[in-house]
């Protein structure tokens, strides 16, 4: 019986010292630590791919003007007038800023994590893009292009909860997510109308619609999925799609406004 | 104590002279002084001296008025110190300005005493660079330094000992106080402050916006703006939520230090930039967002930073009062000789 009374020890430990430091050890690394993984690689003569259109029927909300009279330098970054991009609505009533992703069909299989860094600049006092992807374990480089201090906020709650300030000329953060959340609502702490979107995943399906609403998912093992959207106004609606090799699947998503 | 040259305990030097007094500035209290040490002019004017001496470093380049340079607010508008030789130190240089009032020195609180603090620079390996043997020999075989410890202590060889003493009673007279805050707090001069500076004051003491004086604190009589206390702002913080620099940790291996730095007075703060402890803030405004953003998260992010919250005007007043922190500036600091 000799290992337990050590193990209380070590979680007395922690918990008496509020995790200090611990909770953090385990953020980049979990995959680290553990042997390669074996990486599941899309055949060549296989890929697959989703394509659609997320559209927004209804009335067009009216453009909202954005305050940013409290940060002169923010006023003066935009270059004139800053609206709200909550709902981004075209003419032919294509929605922009939605995030698409598979939700479920691919159990089991492990995705290599992407060498290259997602960038979010803070510029014109707004986050860019406001809404993303990522992969778990993927490098999120954030870069503040400003005159003034932001200070990133990601309000995760699977994920650690995190804010950090970065001023002006001040060299990228680097942060990782170590867990699938979609999404991760982000905020800038001093700034009140910045606002952007996280979607964490551990594989590399997922895409945010265009201005024209479109969107592709490529490079899908043939397969059945669940393909899910999500509108930070409208929430979200899901379908499903199978695409055997080399196939092509069409998922179109309609909102309805109120 | 056979020869102890340059030795901590070498004896119980104490000065000869009248006892000066050293008068408060509007704003201060009056200057904490240990009982081995009552200032003199003498011993003051000896420390002035050494203060601006380069011979306390290695290759004779480095003065302590190299770093704690009167024109910059007795610090060295660097973000990292330069020691002997370029060496790049690993904080930044806080003001002298009222450091006599502090119960603890350095950024971590590793001296207990201006005496105690003033020998660590000097031997310092990214600082000054000679050990104290070296330096009592150098300032020993200079006759008119000489007689002037003569004059200072009586008769005997110059030790460490009185070159620490000499030093921490120079410190002693760099107050600063009778800013326009404290011609209005404690002068009774309305008009002393800017309307800005006035609201920027409400928000600082404010518990419920700018909850500054929770640490930087101002008592009904007098002012330090610091509570000369070890608090984690979350400064220095890396992408695992660990600090480089574990600041008061490293001398209580307490978990809840872990990155806690000690308050610094805000006076003169406006000369002083850039700021904290790693240097890394270049601006007053810099500083109050930092704030206002929450600080920067971590385990052991002090409570009070999180109950800041500040508007953009807020912020705006905030830094406009910090500007009228600075004060009269202490006479006889300069270089001697230079009045
Ligand atoms: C190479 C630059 C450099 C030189 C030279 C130097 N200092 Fe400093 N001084 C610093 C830095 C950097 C700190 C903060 C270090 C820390 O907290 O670990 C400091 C801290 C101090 C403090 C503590 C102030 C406080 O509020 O905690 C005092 C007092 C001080 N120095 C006095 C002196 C004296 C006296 C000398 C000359 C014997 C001297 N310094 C020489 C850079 C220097
Ligand atoms: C929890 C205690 C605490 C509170 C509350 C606090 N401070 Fe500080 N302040 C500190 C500490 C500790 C540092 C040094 C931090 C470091 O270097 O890591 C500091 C540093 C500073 C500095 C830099 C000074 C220098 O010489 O480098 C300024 C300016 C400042 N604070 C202003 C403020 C203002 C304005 C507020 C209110 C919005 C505030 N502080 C609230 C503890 C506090």
């Amino acid at each position: 019986m000799r290992p337990f009374p050590l193990f209380n020890l070590c979680l007395a430990i922690t918990l008496l010292a509020g995790c200090s430091g611990k909770v953090n050890t385990e953020q980049p690394g979990a995959a680290k630590s553990a042997p390669a993984p074996l990486y599941f690689k899309v055949g060549p003569g296989t890929a697959a791919v989703v394509t659609g259109t997320i559209r927004y029927q209804g009335k067009k909300p009216a453009l909202k003007l954005i305050d940013m009279s409290e940060e002169p330098a923010c006023v003066e970054a935009h270059h004139g007038k800053a609206y709200d991009e909550s709902l981004v609505v075209n003419k032919k009533g294509a929605l922009a800023n939605a995030f698409v992703y598979v939700k479920s069909g691919l159990q089991g299989k492990t995705f290599e994590i992407p060498a290259t860094p997602v960038t979010i600049d803070q510029s014109g006092c707004w986050f860019r893009p406001r809404v993303m992807g990522i992969q778990v374990g993927q490098v999120l480089k954030v870069v503040n292009s400003d005159p003034v201090t932001h200070n990133i906020h990601p309000m995760a709650q699977i994920n650690r909860e995190w804010n950090h300030s970065q001023g002006a000329g001040d060299p990228p953060l680097a942060r990782k997510f170590t867990k699938p959340e979609v999404m991760i609502p982000v905020k800038c702490n001093i700034h009140s109308w910045m606002h952007a979107f996280i979607g964490v995943l551990d594989y590399p399906y997922f895409a945010v619609s265009g201005d024209d609403g479109t969107f592709e998912i490529k490079n899908l093992p043939p397969g059945t999925y669940a393909i899910a959207v999500w509108q930070e106004k409208l929430g979200t609606q899901e379908q499903q799609v199978t695409v055997g090799p080399l196939g092509k699947a069409e998922a179109n998503f309609t909102f309805k406004g109120k | 104590m056979v020869f102890c040259v340059g030795c901590k305990t070498s004896g119980n030097a104490r000065p000869v002279g009248a006892v000066e007094e050293i008068k408060a500035p509007l704003g201060l209290p009056l200057v904490p002084i240990p009982a081995d040490n009552p200032p003199t002019a003498q011993t003051i004017a000896l420390g002035r001296k050494l203060f601006y001496d380069t011979r306390l470093s290695k290759d004779n380049t480095l003065a302590c008025a190299s770093c704690h340079n009167p024109n910059l607010g007795f610090t060295d508008g660097r973000s990292l110190s330069l020691g002997v030789g370029g060496m790049s130190g690993v904080r930044n240089a806080p003001t002298l300005l009222n450091a006599a009032y502090s119960p603890l020195q350095f950024w971590d609180g590793r001296a207990s005493s201006l005496e105690e603090q003033s020998a660590d620079p000097i031997a310092n390996p990214i600082e000054m660079n000679q050990t104290h043997k070296v330096s009592v020999s150098k300032i020993s075989g200079n006759p008119a330094y000489k007689a002037e410890f003569a004059q200072a202590f009586g008769p005997g060889p110059v030790t460490l000992e009185k070159i620490e003493k000499s030093l921490a009673s120079f410190e002693r007279t760099l107050l600063s106080g009778n800013s326009p805050f404290d011609r209005y707090e404690y002068g009774g001069e309305k008009t002393a402050l800017t309307p800005g500076a006035i609201r920027g004051l409400a928000v600082f003491v404010d518990p419920k916006r700018g909850n500054c004086a929770a640490c930087h604190t101002i008592h009904p009589a007098y002012a330090l703006f610091t509570d000369g206390r070890f608090h984690n702002t979350g400064e220095g913080v890396n992408g695992e939520g660990e600090f480089n620099d574990l600041g008061r940790f490293g001398q209580t291996k307490l978990e809840a230090d872990r990155g806690a730095f000690k308050t610094p007075t805000l006076r003169n703060v406006a000369l002083t930039g850039p700021y904290m402890h790693d240097g890394s803030l270049k601006t007053l405004k810099d500083v109050v967002a930092f704030y206002a953003g929450g600080g920067d998260s971590n385990p052991d992010l002090d409570k009070e930073i999180k109950a800041i919250s500040l508007s953009g005007q807020d912020r705006a007043d905030l830094v406009e009062f910090l500007q009228e922190l600075t004060g009269e500036m202490p006479k006889n600091a300069g270089p001697p000789g230079k009045e």
